[in-house]
């Protein structure tokens, strides 16, 4: 028996080892759109959604933090924790919305994993679908803007949330747009602008 | 089923009936120097090289980034990059205030590093200093990206 459990030991850490030096491992099955990045390599994959301020910390709270922390993917088949650093928007959004309703159970994901290890994007991913593990219909992970109109009501205006969201219009108001203040803001827009 | 997920389901049961322990990362006490950033513009390249997605001319799009609660990161001197999960008693790494304030700034941060799977994970126990932006690359670069700054404000 124990001659056994070695042998699967030493078989699953060498298939997960494969797997996790293999950015590529992922890619059998997915229908990721590209989005014509650099490093983009197809993944799809099960994995658990996890709060990373307590797997990486042990510092834990309640539903994943309740949307304020970043959510990560903690990968069945070989135990490697990915940080989904966006979801399939592309008006400059994370992912923490579309992952956590899943809080604590097991997905099945597809998107994009990053692999450009001389920039440290390793295990970096861009979420697109998601569903519940062993669910049939796939989710698109486009819920932060929904997520962003519920909780600013009051943001008026034209054009994306971006250029109506209360805390980013108050930094720009004091720092400007390049922020080190108005007067160098008008400094540095002559001279790029002129 | 792959092989390595059935191995791993034969083997779960054995491992943890012999006390194996779990797989959480020890920490590593660290002070450290560098430009809070956007890591996806950053990672990506969506935006253009890795110079021109900091600093000045990226400030906006780093504001955006931040509140849109895609993770910030602190870029340090050696190019290292540290994911930032936490920063004193804000633990909102999803668009919070603080790192929000914080966005394109140079600050030496004391904390702990965890690694795990390739990334540095930082939990920012103190900001030492704040110098907030020092790298001057509008004029280099301009905006990033370009639309940063509505044509009527121009």
């Amino acid at each position: 028996m124990k001659a056994l459990l070695t042998a699967a030991l030493c078989l699953t850490t060498s298939v997960a080892m494969a797997q996790e030096n293999d950015p590529w491992a992922f890619e059998e099955g997915s229908e990721a759109r590209s989005w014509n990045l650099f490093a983009e390599i197809p993944a799809t994959f099960e994995a658990e959604v996890v709060d990373l301020l307590c797997e990486v910390a042990g510092n834990c709270v309640d539903n994943c933090g309740d949307g304020k922390r970043q959510l990560g993917l903690l990968r069945t088949a070989d135990n490697a924790l990915i940080y989904p650093n966006k979801n399939n928007q592309t008006s400059f959004n994370g992912a923490v919305a579309d992952l956590l309703p899943y809080c604590g159970q097991m997905v099945e994901v597809d998107g994009l994993i990053l692999d450009d290890p001389d920039l440290g994007a390793v295990n970096i991913y861009q979420l697109q679908t998601i569903r519940l593990a062993g669910e049939t219909e796939w989710n698109k992970a486009n819920q932060w803007t929904k997520a962003w109109e519920a909780a600013n009501p009051g943001a008026e205006g034209k054009g994306p949330w971006f250029r109506r969201d209360p805390r980013v219009l108050a930094e720009i108001a004091e720092e400007g747009y390049f922020g080190l203040g108005l007067e160098k803001d008008e400094e540095i827009k002559d001279a790029i602008f002129e | 089923m792959t092989i390595s997920r059935i191995a791993a389901s034969l083997l779960a049961p054995a491992l943890l009936a012999w006390g194996a322990p779990a797989l959480a990362t020890e920490g590593e006490r660290i002070e450290v120097t560098g430009e809070i950033i956007d890591t996806w513009c950053y990672f990506s390249g969506v935006m253009g090289g890795p110079d021109a997605v900091v600093g000045t001319a990226h400030h906006t799009c780093a504001l955006w980034c931040s509140a849109g609660g895609i993770p910030v990161g602190l870029l340090a001197e050696d190019g290292t990059v540290y994911m930032v999960l936490k920063i004193k008693e804000d633990d909102a790494s999803a668009g919070g205030d603080t790192q929000l304030r914080l966005a394109s700034h140079t600050v030496t941060a004391d904390g702990m590093l965890y690694q795990r799977d390739g990334l540095n994970y930082l939990v920012v126990e103190d900001v030492v200093s704040d110098l907030d932006i020092t790298n001057f690359n509008a004029e280099d670069y301009g905006t990033v990206p370009p639309f940063a700054i509505p044509k009527e404000e121009r």
